[in-house]
């Protein structure tokens, strides 16, 4: 990898001077980054910046022209009770359904890694949720939890665990607990896929020796296993971290936010704010709020793939 | 394509890493392997028995709300739902799947193809072109450019779609293909960029010296030499592209409002609201629109899980 520079002025070709051959070079580079850098600049760094625009202009009553207001309007929806439920929600959300997937993820994997029959086609199973588009999930899991008609009733009803029907998606008690299990249905495959790559590499013989040495199934998993594919546990956190921050089909369509704003993320509540209620504004502010989360986030991630990925 | 040029380009990227993945992983879940039982009554029988309904269990659990959807949508219209639900049908039918093919859902399938190709032909251009100037040339200020596309991902949709409706609103392109290809590329291009990076850089750029030492143009190098070697790396970016594209709800939602130009995802949802949901046909149209994707997941898998374990596992 490092000798990459090798391949620029080492072999120009003979006769040509060498810094017309050069130049030629860096045009063919420059020119083959103009595509990918337009397309993102202009559809994603330009909207954003013109998102963090409208949230410091306003547009006011009296003047067609929007003024300066800085950060006014932040201060606005840092005062409402709804924005801490929206950031309670989604931090609930998140950090539920990231622990969720990547435990079962990860135990799925182990589980699959352990010399089974007909490894191939139980991969292929288990990753169909994940395949499976997130409208047809969430409608689905709507259609689990119905509380007269769906599958969760009648299994639990079955197994004695309820005695009449719980409306799942209809009461803020449950509600986000509902979709949180229908999340990791949809998302471990995921997970599992990424660990059981990882676990492939883990080495033998390492192993082995644990094993020689008298340790027990749990140990070495977690003296041998576990460390060895540590990073990649860490950057698959934070991976599952922003997708799902970021998702917004499954509670879109599962329960619209509701009932009382109980399962309201920020997704949804910008899209409710700004196709809803056309807060062009506010939807703007919850957005760029909801950016500089993730930039926290993104700051790890980045310094997660710095060492080998990206340079 | 055959298995060996489908395996080995992928085992490349990790091992450039200089980590000990390299040999483990050349061909990591498809392995065959030779599966000693055990006599019964031994340890390692009891082992294999608990592991295996273990197995099982999982299968069965993630399976049975597919299982289901399955069930219901060959459901009879008329036949009531069991209370409390029943698992099978008396009398199945496919009458249901007429709804999946009643001509607004034909249209919808139409949008969803149309973009969906647009989509993934732009940004694997895009992306293909981008990585190989990053990993190839090292000019100054590469590093942060790669860095301003890749971070791109981190951006929610939720907050450039405000603004990015108002761009689409001014420019009169609302229900048009191009706001949704528009919208999509940026969610695909970064991603694109990011996994192709991987399987260009386990290309390795002796064999385009040698073309052009051979008298070949830095382009023709590329085109000849670079393009057909990184096809399993397009394969697998295509494939994970159309997965997500295919879904993609928020963006087709917001930008367009007129039934013909709903995308399948958007189409689906309209059952919502409507009065009392029919299930039968909801869960029809579900099947339907998930079938292409699982087709296409079903052959290319090898590549699609390529893909996915290239982007996370190289880390």
């Amino acid at each position: 990898m490092n000798d990459v520079q090798s391949t620029r002025g080492g072999h120009s070709p003979r006769g040509a001077g060498k810094s017309t051959a050069r130049r030629r070079e860096q045009l063919i580079a420059v020119s083959f980054l103009l595509p990918a850098v337009i397309l993102v600049g202009g559809l994603v760094y330009v909207p954003l910046a013109r998102a963090v625009y409208d949230t410091v202009f306003a547009t006011t009553m009296f003047g067609t022209q929007p003024q300066f207001v800085g950060l006014e309007q932040y201060k606005d929806i840092l005062g409402t009770s709804t924005f801490w439920t929206v950031v309670r929600n989604s931090l609930v959300w998140t950090v539920s359904v990231v622990l969720l997937q990547n435990v079962a993820g990860l135990a799925i994997a182990v589980l699959l890694n352990q010399n089974l029959r007909l490894l191939g086609l139980t991969r292929t199973l288990l990753l169909l949720p994940w395949v499976l588009p997130g409208v047809v999930a969430a409608l689905l899991w709507r259609f689990m939890y119905d509380p007269q008609l769906g599958l969760v009733n009648a299994l639990l009803n079955s197994a004695g665990l309820i005695s009449k029907n719980v409306a799942w998606l209809a009461q803020p008690t449950t509600a986000m607990a509902a979709v949180v299990v229908a999340a990791l249905w949809k998302g471990f495959p995921f997970s599992m896929v990424v660990y059981l790559a990882a676990l492939q590499t883990v080495d033998r013989d390492q192993i082995e020796a644990a094993t020689v040495d008298g340790a027990r199934a749990w140990q070495r998993f977690r003296y041998v296993v576990v460390p060895s594919i540590a990073g990649i546990i860490r950057l698959n956190i934070l991976l599952t971290t922003i997708f799902t921050f970021n998702y917004f089909d499954l509670i879109w369509i599962a329960t619209q936010g509701g009932p009382l704003n109980s399962t309201h993320i920020f997704p949804t509540y910008i899209f409710q704010l700004g196709f809803g209620e056309f807060q062009f504004g506010d939807a703007s502010v919850y957005g760029v709020i909801a950016a500089l989360m993730l930039v926290a986030v993104a700051v790890l991630y980045l310094r997660e793939l710095r060492p080998q990925g990206v340079r | 394509m055959n298995r060996e040029n489908g395996e080995q380009p992928f085992s490349d990227p990790r091992s450039e890493l200089g980590t000990k993945q390299a040999d483990e992983t050349a061909s990591p879940q498809l392995r065959r392997r030779r599966i000693d039982l055990g006599s019964p009554g031994s340890k390692r029988y009891r082992r294999t028995l608990v592991l295996t309904l273990l197995q099982l269990l999982v299968i069965a659990a993630v399976m049975l709300p597919l299982l289901w959807m399955i069930s219901v949508s060959i459901k009879p219209n008329n036949e009531p739902f069991a209370i409390p639900a029943r698992l099978w049908p008396n009398e199945p039918t496919l009458n249901n799947y007429a709804t999946a093919f009643q001509p607004e859902f034909r249209r919808y399938f139409l949008n969803s193809i149309v973009v969906s190709v647009s989509t993934i032909l732009i940004s694997v251009t895009a992306g293909l072109l981008a990585a190989y100037s990053v990993s190839r040339f090292r000019l100054r200020g590469f590093r942060h450019v790669l860095l301003f596309l890749i971070a791109a991902q981190m951006v929610p949709a939720a907050t450039i779609i405000i603004p990015l409706f108002g761009i689409v609103r001014t420019f009169d392109l609302l229900n048009t293909y191009v706001a949704l290809i528009g919208a999509y590329v940026t969610i695909t291009v970064p991603v694109a960029t990011w996994m192709l990076l991987g399987f260009i850089r386990s290309i390795p750029p002796e064999l385009e010296e040698a073309a052009m030492c051979d008298g070949a143009t830095r382009l023709q190098a590329f085109r000849l030499v670079v393009v057909p070697l990184a096809r399993p790396g397009i394969a697998a970016t295509s494939v994970w592209l159309a997965v997500v594209v295919w879904q993609e709800f928020l963006f087709a939602l917001s930008l367009t409002t007129s039934r013909d130009m709903r995308t399948v995802p958007v189409g689906l949802s309209d059952f919502i609201g409507q009065y009392g949901i029919r299930y039968g046909d909801l869960m029809a149209s579900s099947v339907a629109v998930s079938i292409p994707i699982m087709v296409l997941f079903f052959f290319l898998q090898r590549y699609f899980v390529a893909g996915l374990t290239a982007g996370a596992v190289k880390g």
